[in-house]
């Protein structure tokens, strides 16, 4: 019997409260379910008392956290035993350990069902108890008529009626199906004139289950529910076991004001007259007073008809008067009251009307978050965290910062996160928002995740005006004696990049950064040497005049970490040291990152607006990093002016802070030592840069390149649009044009090219004056290509150009293209293509025109691809592993394992395969998840060449596979694995180049990540 | 509504756990653990709110009270009003002191049993059932009777718990 001793029962519990340690309550605990298990199985000699007992302490084995699966069966058992103590003991066990979907339930639902229905009303309430806790879907189709019969007869005493409406409630939950809206609605409605407080609550809850998921039904109930409000309120007729504290059953109040906030809307005068009077008497008659059970019930009626009156969008008076009583409770000493007086202040704040009269309650806000209780530093940080604008977001950010340092660990991260959202957001200005995260990183540097450090250098990078002065303010932080690591990171990583903008001033010189940034380098983990290494080869490329003892430093580093063990640090190592080798070329490979694309936030959008050239420089900063992943064959070193654009030669990073004349492409110069003035006298910031005195160097030493000022597409709408459409050379020497480019190309060049290289014919580029067509006949190692320029407007275009700039293994002859294309008139050049040697190079079509005032000059990739002299062939199984023996191994044969592949059901990788005329053979590998192609290449060179491809794939991980290449001539190997792996590593994204000579481990990197995603792009740089 | 009560005492050991939805036993364990953790950190005067979404997920609150070596916990959601369920904690344990005269650990731990049968009828699958320690009262002596009347055994006097205690 639940409710006396077991003696066996006491004794257990005695046993396992005297056990010292967990291991031998275990023990006991095992002992006892052993004894348990045997005594169910011996069937016979089982007392029902017996049965009773274990099923109890089984249940007590369950709280303490054990397993008693075996035992459910048992307690479910004594559910149809004919006494009420067992019974009593297996309705209550079965709702604590068996969960609605369990299969035993099913066998008791009869037994349940004729307690139900039965005349005993313990039984009754047993197994409707049993049926709200626990019952499901199928307890709701079987009982639900008998429980509402239960809930209207009239006949039913309140013990049971009340547990009805609840077990109504539940099965309501499990199948809204079971209750009829039509015809409950009404017997809803007289529910709620039952005088039985008990009752009524219990019908309180049941409503608001109903009306959540319908009110339109339950109108008449609304009414009642304000007459019930009005008699609690009124203290009409209230039992004095119904008064708690002084206070008319509370949970009542509270619930029948739940039950209206689920109404939209109060139409009837009367009715709402009368809700507001009690509303208004409920918020002005509520005092704190001294004891605490009173306080916490008076409240709780006291908050509920604040939410109320919020929900009936009250008249603004009441609702200031709302917040003037929120604003009295955050301050009183009871913290219960002081918690949900912030907490409601926080859901007001949605309100706007009074968002002016709680902003003014800020500074007690603040207070609350030095409160003592952690619960109520929270909801005061909430409550900051969604008041916070730009009219007070200085204050509200630096009183969070200030409590930083002395905020208790748990709450420190979201703290940290709140602060750096918030600093972003409502930003006065950009300087304050680095202070803000340098402050961040500063306290609380182990709760600043990755990202937020990421984003602040997103706003350095993008914001050149930033630059000096996040430079400044990293290089005070490292003079601190303790920093955190992510303050080492930030740091090194805007010194290198930006801390040769204050090279003038003292503290600044290369080598005083270095020496600061080293000494940090003995106290970082792994993860932070190669940011350091970066930054070292920056301050190397950055130190003019060269200073060879910094160099050998800094080479003796690099030297050291040639060894590393960690993968990253070492290639960074190695690579850095040989690239550093490179001279003056170091300038351009180490060239300033180029400007992250922008994230759609709030921020950045008003960044934009008001910063249109920065956002420009973005764009071009931006093109500058992509042109330089692309290949170097496309550079043509010697490249004579067209259109009378000079080619400008100008050091990256002079130019990269200065706009570029517009002027420039009327001028016609030709020597290099005259453009060179041209650009100085018009770059007014360049004098100041330490590069310029040694533009000369530069100049003579590299690449040369252009682009008119208009030429180039703007990749602002589309990151992704640089990446293959542009194809310039691969120097990041790109002059930055702050004339906003008047044409903008329709459609995504990057694409057109993408399919055209799997189809011959199609639209090449497209703008609003003109449309290039292309048609191409490939026949072995030849091709014929025919460009259609077709003007779509009414007036001519004019100065028309067209230069094909030639990888060096095709020889191109374009026919003449006149310089006047008419209106509407659509011109046909053609282009003869020789395909000399296998290369992945791609030959770029330079074209210009001019319409009206408008110079347009477009670079286009052009679709003379490798692939388009590839052949498709059929070859037998015994004909291909011949040729797969014969072709023993490298140079002839190529093996690689490609990682960060785009994972690709193997039938897809094969259309693939065969898009690019690369003939798939079937059924040739006996591995289901391998695939072999084969193709003939023709070149003039090599002929036709026989190549075979096999991809061994695992099926676990479909972002690597095995790749191995095979044919004559080790050119072909080379360059046809290596455009297969282009093809399966960025396969619709971007056809695109990766680096081919003197590749940077910065660039490779935000290669392989080729993701826009600016947080992801920085990680990769990083 | 309201997802478990949980009454633990304040070395951690769980004295009466009930959850309205259902969880696995480990998943019970490591909440309880959780909580426990969270409890016994607190100071004295401070509020009875406690964060739980950590714990319980999203749409989770927790109000709590401390009496003597007991924490009685409360987990609900927003449908319910954090001050109600503070006042149904009292309820609960001024029934409980009725029932015992000046409840203490030992009572619980004994009669647990008889503790699931008190809680039964001020909640009910996760609604408040009855906020009348009268009416509870009145509820639980009917079962006690009926119970006598199937005449199973001797109660086990309040003395007989204490002299069983440590």
């Amino acid at each position: 019997m639940a409710l006396s001793g077991m003696r066996g029962l006491s004794v257990f519990i005695s046993d396992v409260r005297n056990c010292q340690n967990k291991e031998q309550e275990r023990l006991r605990v095992d002992k006892e379910l052993g004894k348990i298990r045997t005594r169910f199985k011996s069937e016979k000699g089982l007392k029902p008392y017996d049965k009773k007992k274990y099923v109890w302490k089984m249940l007590y084995i369950y709280m303490l956290g054990y397993d008693v699966d075996f035992g459910h069966m048992e307690a479910v058992s004594l559910i149809s035993a004919p006494k009420y103590p067992e019974k009593q003991v297996g309705y209550i066990v079965t709702s604590c350990l068996v969960n609605e979907n369990h299969d035993f339930l099913r066998l008791a639902i009869n037994t349940v069902r004729t307690d139900i229905i039965g005349r005993n009303e313990t039984f009754q309430c047993l197994a409707l108890t049993m049926v709200g806790n626990i019952g499901g879907r199928e307890f709701s189709e079987s009982l639900a008529p008998d429980v509402q019969k239960l809930l209207v007869s009239s006949s039913c005493r309140p013990l049971v009626k009340k547990k009805a409406a609840l077990c109504l409630l539940r099965l309501y939950r499990k199948n809204p199906d079971v209750v009829n809206v039509d015809g409950w609605a009404v017997r809803m409605a007289q529910l709620l004139d039952e005088r039985d407080l008990g009752v009524l609550t219990s019908s309180m809850s049941l409503l608001v289950a109903l009306v959540s998921n319908n009110y339109e039904a339950y109108w008449s109930c609304l009414p009642k529910c304000v007459k019930i409000l009005e008699r609690l309120a009124r203290n009409q007729d209230i039992p004095q076991e119904y008064t708690y504290y002084g206070i008319p059953s509370p949970w009542l109040q509270v619930k029948t004001m739940r039950a209206l906030q689920y109404f939209p809307i109060i139409e009837d005068p009367n009715t709402r007259r009368s809700l507001f009077e009690v509303l208004q008497r409920i918020l002005m008659g509520t005092d704190v007073v001294k004891n605490v059970n009173k306080n916490n019930a008076s409240h709780a009626v006291l908050f509920e008809a604040l939410a109320l009156v919020m929900h009936l969008d009250a008249e603004k008076e009441m609702m200031s008067q709302c917040v003037t009583l929120l604003g009295k409770f955050i301050a009183v000493r009871e913290p219960n009251i002081r918690y949900l007086g912030l907490e409601n202040m926080t859901r007001m704040f949605m309100i706007t009307d009074v968002q002016d009269i709680i902003k003014r309650h800020q500074a007690q806000i603040i207070t609350s978050l030095k409160d003592p209780d952690i619960s109520i530093r929270r909801r005061a940080l909430d409550l900051l965290y969604s008041m916070c604008d730009v009219s007070n977001a200085k204050d509200i950010v630096e009183e969070l910062l200030q409590y930083l340092s002395t905020a208790d660990f748990a709450m420190r991260e979201e703290l940290s996160l709140k602060a750096a959202i918030l600093a972003e957001k409502f930003t006065p200005d950009l300087s304050w928002y680095v202070d803000v995260i340098l402050q961040l990183i500063d306290k609380a540097g182990e709760f600043v995740s990755d990202d937020i450090w990421f984003r602040v250098i997103q706003f350095v990078t993008n914001n050149d005006d930033l630059q000096p002065y996040a430079a400044a303010k990293a290089r005070e932080y490292l003079d601190k004696p303790a920093i955190h690591e992510t303050m080492v990171k930030v740091s090194a990583y805007i010194l290198g990049e930006f801390g040769h903008l204050l090279v003038r001033q003292p503290g600044f010189s290369p080598r005083e950064i270095f020496n600061i940034i080293h000494e940090k380098l003995p106290t970082v983990s792994t993860s932070t040497i190669p940011i350091l290494l970066s930054t070292y080869a920056k301050i190397l490329m950055h130190t003019q005049p060269p200073d060879p003892d910094l160099q050998n430093q800094i080479w003796a580093i690099f030297k050291k970490y040639e060894s590393c063990i960690e993968v990253e640090i070492q290639q960074r190592a190695v690579e850095y040291f040989a690239l550093s080798r490179k001279g003056a070329a170091l300038v351009d490979i180490l060239a300033e990152m180029p400007k992250f694309p922008e994230r759609q936030s709030a921020l950045i959008k008003r960044a934009e607006d008001t910063e249109v050239d920065t956002a420009e420089q973005s764009a071009m900063k931006l093109r500058a990093q992509q042109l330089s992943q692309t290949s170097n064959a496309l550079v043509v070193s010697d490249q004579h002016p067209t259109n009378g654009t000079p080619a400008v030669m100008v050091n990256q990073l002079g130019l990269l802070k200065v706009p570029n004349p517009s002027t420039r492409s009327n001028m016609d110069n030709d020597s290099e030592d005259q453009r060179l003035p041209q650009v100085n006298g018009t770059l007014s910031k360049v004098e100041a840069l330490p590069q310029s005195a040694d533009l000369d160097g530069v100049l003579l030493d590299t690449l040369a390149i252009e682009g008119p000022p208009s030429s180039i597409v703007q990749p602002k709408s589309n990151s992704n649009l640089g990446l293959g459409g542009i194809a310039v050379e691969s120097s990041a020497l790109v002059p930055v044009d702050q004339q906003a480019n008047a044409v903008q190309p329709i459609g995504n060049i990057a694409e057109r090219f993408r399919s055209l290289c799997l189809k011959d014919s199609g639209v090449l580029y497209e703008d609003p004056y003109i449309q290039i067509g292309l048609k191409a006949e490939w026949r072995a190692h030849q091709g014929r290509v025919v460009l259609f320029l077709g003007n779509k407007n009414t007036s001519p275009l004019l100065s028309v150009q067209a230069i094909i700039l030639p990888p060096t293994h095709l020889k191109t002859e374009l026919s003449l293209v006149p310089e006047t294309i008419p209106p509407r008139a659509q011109v046909q050049c053609p282009l003869e293509v020789v395909n000399l040697l296998p290369s992945r190079d791609v030959a770029v079509l330079d074209f210009s025109y001019k319409f009206g005032n408008d110079m347009v000059n477009v670079k286009l990739q052009l679709p003379a691809v490798l692939n388009k002299f590839l052949q498709p062939i059929s070859i037998s199984a015994e004909d291909f592993f011949a040729q797969w023996r014969s072709l023993s191994g490298p140079p002839l044969k190529l093996q690689e394992v490609v990682r960060g592949v785009k994972p690709l059901p193997l039938l897809e990788m094969a259309n693939l395969f065969d898009s690019y005329s690369l003939t798939v053979c079937p059924g040739l590998d006996p591995n289901p998840n391998n695939l072999v192609a084969c193709a003939t290449f023709y070149s003039e060179n090599t002929r036709a060449m026989l190549c075979l491809i096999r991809i061994e794939t695992d099926p676990a991980d479909r972002t690597q596979l095995r790749m191995t290449v095979a044919s004559g001539d080790p050119t072909l190997t080379f360059e046809l694995k290596m455009f297969i792996k282009e093809m399966l590593v960025s396969i619709p994204p971007a056809i695109q180049k990766p680096p081919q000579a003197s590749p940077t481990p910065l660039q490779q990197a935000s290669d392989v990540a080729a993701s826009t995603d600016p947080g992801a792009m920085l990680a990769a740089l990083l | 509504m309201i997802r478990a009560v949980l009454v633990m005492n304040t070395q951690g050991r769980p004295r009466i756990t009930k959850f309205y939805e259902f969880w696995p036993v480990e998943k019970q364990h490591e909440a309880i653990r959780n909580v426990f953790s969270v409890l016994c950190s607190r100071a004295e005067h401070v509020s009875n709110f406690v964060d739980a979404e950590s714990i319980f997920g999203p749409d989770s609150r927790l109000v709590y009270k401390h009496f003597a070596t007991l924490y009685f916990v409360l987990i609900f959601d927003s449908s319910e009003n954090e001050l109600a369920m503070l006042d149904l904690i009292q309820v609960f344990v001024e029934t409980l002191d009725k029932c015992f005269r000046n409840v203490c650990e030992l009572d619980i731990v004994f009669n647990y049993s008889k503790i699931h049968a008190i809680l039964d009828e001020i909640i009910f699958g996760g609604q408040v059932l009855e906020t009348s320690s009268t009416e509870v009262m009145k509820a639980v002596e009917e079962i006690t009777k009926l119970e006598a009347a199937s005449n199973a055994i001797n109660l086990v006097s309040k003395s007989v718990s204490n002299w069983r205690s440590r």
